[in-house]
């Protein structure tokens, strides 16, 4: 069962990663990333229950990471509607002022 | 429970000084008055490292052993301290019209670097894997808001930049720590670092974990695979907050380093030498070959500052107290080289409104004490002695000598060369091109000329003063006997 659970959160996590590096809509890069940080947490949520089942450590990271990602999201998009009323966009191709 | 909550007297005299002034902006007429809340943060932060001094002698635990302060926790606070505060003298020169990048709401943005910096020195004393994420973000979050803090195209550019980046790299982290979780069932760093040494390398799912926070830390102390976001969040980003990400940032890298590398994984580095030596000799070797060809002077400084972290790294080569005293020394007299620039630099870029190098041409006529200043802080950078940066950088390559990495050195040195020819190309703007007819004398704040003169005088004399690294050495060699039994 250990197993199928790593495998579960290796996928999403895989998943963040594809979507990072393919996705043009800034709001789904954040996503991507979302996922990624999910399954780290998903990752030490299941190592708990499987592995240490006596103690909580695991689970309450979790819900430290929850919270943080939560944060992490919120100066995000803070960002993006800032740069979506200069330039009606959150496409990241268009970010390329700066170069050189 | 045994709760002392004065060991975090730093920590919490930095928040407060940091609710303090969000709230006596509520009673500012102007806005943009920002005279008592800079006098009230370096207050705050003066107050937070006299607390410190005040601090013991033998390590200390408080909240069942989640927060810990030792003497090396208290040398890397102070280095902390004096950064952040040498950054706040320094940044109020950036509120001046010319630039594009003029700095609005002084009140929260000093505000917002005393919460990244409390992060930061949470961070140091952390002593388990939930309080060190949690101040990490503390000390991250923040600086993706101040980077986009002036709320132009190139500001949201380079903090959407640095956003993504910083939070795949928070991913990896926190990916490795979950394998680290797996194999010792134990949150605790001291807890972790006993079960792994008992276990002996015999779990594969380690080195997955050891190559995951690698990665994470990288991302922070811009080494080479991980360096992309540097450049674009220097450039972006306001000018004291470029400073600052590459004083007190790379600092916090440093300091994840040592607390998840050394402190936890130390046994383990012995096989891993030469992987570090060659991480070391990418990183400088890309910094410095692409600082050569940038013309502009905030990205110029990002690619100048990924050369520094490959030097840093040579002092994870060694488990002996040596390795981490050049470490933390090199940030020491990194932090005051990197700022005594970044305090002529401001000025320069904000007043001016231009950025590129050759806008430096012929400065030296109108304003000799400012040139002069940058252009030892230039020297410094490039490890010219008797400066600080030269002994800083002395040891660091006393490091690999010493693990018997002869190449790594010479490596090194002609990195050194190389570096030396790219600073010297802004000495040759200032001093010897002709001057630019538009040049005029810079006005400079009393704050600006105090926080500069210090940054300067410490990078000459920090590394004449024996009693620096000593005292550093001795307090490492104590470290090393606590945490890894050398």
């Amino acid at each position: 069962m250990l197993i199928s659970w790593v495998l579960v959160s290796l996928l999403l996590f895989s998943l963040g990663i594809y979507g990072v590096l393919t996705r043009r809509s800034a709001v789904g890069l954040l996503i991507s990333v979302e996922l990624m940080l999910n399954a780290a947490a998903l990752n030490l949520v299941v190592f708990n229950r499987f592995l240490f089942a006596s103690r909580m450590d695991g689970q309450i990271l979790t819900i430290f990471v929850i919270a943080l990602a939560a944060a992490e999201v919120l100066i995000g998009m803070a960002i993006l509607v800032m740069l979506f009323r200069r330039k009606k966009s959150v496409d990241v191709t268009q970010l390329s002022q700066l170069k050189h | 429970m045994n709760l002392s909550l004065e060991l975090m007297a730093p920590e919490i005299i930095v928040l407060a000084t940091g609710f303090l002034i969000l709230i006596s902006d509520l009673f500012q007429k102007s806005k943009n008055e920002n005279k008592a809340s800079s006098i009230l943060a370096i207050v705050g932060i003066m107050l937070a490292a006299c607390s410190g001094l005040f601090l013991t002698d033998a390590p200390k635990e408080t909240l069942g052993g989640r927060f810990g302060l030792d003497q090396l926790d208290l040398i890397l606070k102070e280095i902390l301290l004096l950064s952040a505060g040498l950054v706040i003298m320094i940044s109020p020169a950036a509120m001046k019209e010319k630039s594009e990048q003029k700095i609005t709401h002084f009140s929260e943005f000093f505000t917002v670097i005393l919460f990244t910096l409390s992060g930061m020195m949470f961070l140091v004393s952390s002593r388990d894997l939930v309080t060190l994420y949690v101040s990490l973000e503390l000390a991250t979050i923040p600086l993706f808001a101040l980077t986009a803090w002036t709320k132009t195209d190139k500001s949201g550019e380079a903090g959407v930049k640095y956003l993504i980046m910083g939070a795949i790299g928070s991913a990896f982290l926190l990916y490795g720590l979950g394998f680290i979780y797996s194999i010792t069932g134990d949150l605790g760093l001291k807890a972790i670092q006993t079960t792994l040494t008992a276990s002996q390398l015999t779990n594969p799912s380690l080195y997955l974990a050891g190559a995951l926070i690698l990665a994470g830390v990288g991302f922070k102390l811009t080494l080479f695979p991980f360096h992309m976001w540097a450049p674009d969040a220097y450039q972006g980003a306001p000018t004291p907050i470029t400073a600052f990400l590459s004083v007190a940032s790379k600092g916090t890298g440093l300091i994840l380093a040592i607390q998840l590398l050394l402190k936890v994984m130390g046994f383990l580095l012995q096989p891993f030498v030469f992987g570090i030596a060659i991480l070391a000799t990418l990183t400088m070797t890309l910094g410095n070959l692409v600082a050569v060809r940038q013309n502009n002077l905030k990205r110029f400084m990002a690619y100048s500052s990924i050369s520094q972290a490959g030097y840093l790294l040579m002092g994870f080569m060694t488990t002996k107290p040596e390795g981490l005293t050049a470490m933390v020394f090199y940030m020491l007299v990194y932090a005051l080289t990197n700022l005594a620039a970044f305090g002529v630099l401001i000025v320069h870029i904000h007043q001016t409104g231009q950025e590129d190098i050759t806008s430096l041409r012929g400065i030296s006529k109108a304003n000799p004490l400012l040139a002069l200043s940058l252009m030892i802080a230039l020297f410094g950078l490039a490890g010219i002695p008797p400066l600080a940066g030269f002994v800083g950088k002395f040891f660091l390559f006393s490091i690999a000598a010493q693990v018997g990495y002869y190449w790594l050195v010479a490596v090194a040195a002609l990195n050194s060369t190389v570096s030396l020819y790219y600073y010297l190309r802004l000495v040759r703007q200032m001093y010897i091109e002709p001057e630019n007819p538009q040049s005029q004398k810079l006005q400079i704040s009393p704050m600006s000329i105090l926080g500069l003169g210090i940054a300067t005088v410490g990078s000459v004399v920090a590394g004449l003063i024996p009693y620096i690294y000593d005292g550093i050495l001795a307090t490492s060699s104590q470290w090393l006997q606590v945490w890894l039994k050398i």
